[in-house]
């Protein structure tokens, strides 16, 4: 099962998460020299505050702040959370 | 008593983090019209993030929440009721879509009359708890009459009319239409004037460009200070509550209003 959130608009950034037996995190990003370890942060952050331990995270960031790559990564979990209802 | 209300879509984090260099005295986000209903959910986790990282204080930041018959309307006020924001935006206002807002949140409303039926119930909306401001949607209005909307608005001239004149009785601000042709400026000054004629202490816009002119506009010029600091000035000399300058009658209702002029000066430091 496969959920997104976001865009590629700049300044955001299209998530896309999906079931997975470990945690594998895939990171895009026009920025990625400059901030691809504060990028993966965020998300691991994120994954932490929801309780989620095994995952399959894509992340292609056009430019998103950390506000908006946590909303959209938050978005995803919940679209997914919703399917399995 | 801002003079510009400025839309920007609640699922577009380039025009959300950047909301506060656009010089709109408020901001609205909007999670009704300019967001999919796929992403509504996406909306809302976004500005709670944002608004709960970062804060404002020269902004007012009101959400146009969707209207009572949406499904999203409960989410989108209890999602964001606990976020530091001035207010919602209520759009197909009734008396009954208010009191259904007003029991869940305690915050400040602006009710957008954009039906002819709202419009007929225009004082009665008035008279409702939290409602600090009326909002003319004419396109909605318009489109509910089934007419065509003109560059000269005569068309909407009375609804106007009505809109100004009763949020002025009831001493809240009158939030006129936003003009729909980004690139004219010249129309939009004639438009936000006209507006401002008929008492309209403000307007909306949806494209940043048009918030200075907006301003402009809504802001008292120079000569409506110097005639209202004169008028303070004459008021506490004499202790009066009528009296004459250069031969014009002066009572409380222009003293008042001089003082509402002086106060907008001071807020916008002009």
């Amino acid at each position: 099962m496969k959920t997104t959130a976001g865009s590629l608009e700049s300044s955001d950034c299209l998530i896309t998460i999906s079931s997975s037996d470990n945690l594998k995190i895939t990171i895009e990003s026009v920025v990625f020299e400059q901030f691809g370890d504060q990028i993966k942060e965020v998300i691991i952050n994120t994954l932490k505050e929801n309780n989620i331990e095994n995952i399959n995270v894509v992340c292609l960031d056009k430019g998103a702040l950390d506000y908006t790559i946590k909303s959209r990564l938050e978005t995803a979990i919940k679209r997914m959370g919703e399917r399995n209802e | 008593m801002s003079r510009s209300y400025l839309f920007i879509p609640g699922n577009t984090p380039s025009m959300i983090q950047n909301l506060d260099v656009f010089d709109s005295d408020a901001i609205i986000i909007d999670f009704e019209d300019s967001v999919n209903t796929f992403d509504k959910d996406s909306a809302r986790i976004l500005i709670k993030n944002f608004l709960t990282k970062y804060s404002y204080d020269e902004v007012d930041i009101y959400i146009r929440i969707n209207s009572t018959d949406s499904t999203d309307f409960y989410s989108d006020v209890n999602e964001t009721n606990d976020l530091d924001i001035t207010g919602y935006v209520l759009p197909k206002a009734s008396v009954e879509a208010i009191k259904q807002l007003n029991r869940i949140t305690d915050k400040s409303i602006i009710p957008i009359i954009e039906s002819p039926l709202s419009l007929l119930k225009t004082e009665d909306i008035c008279k409702q708890k939290n409602v600090v401001a009326l909002l003319f949607g004419a396109e909605d209005y318009t489109k509910e009459l089934g007419i065509k909307r003109s560059l000269e608005a005569k068309e909407i001239l009375y609804a106007r009319s009505i809109i100004a004149i009763t949020a002025n009785a009831y001493n809240i601000d009158a939030i006129d239409t936003p003009y729909t042709l980004k690139e004219d400026d010249k129309g939009l000054f004639i438009d936000a004037v006209n507006a401002r004629n008929l008492g309209f202490t403000s307007k909306s816009s949806i494209h940043p460009n048009q918030v200075v002119i907006i301003n402009k506009v809504f802001s008292p010029s120079l000569e409506e200070i110097t005639e209202a600091k004169r008028i303070i000035k004459k008021s506490e000399e004499t202790k009066k509550g009528a009296f004459s300058l250069d031969g014009k009658m002066i009572d409380l209702p222009i003293i008042e209003k001089a003082k509402k002029v002086l106060e907008k000066a001071k807020k916008y430091n002009l």
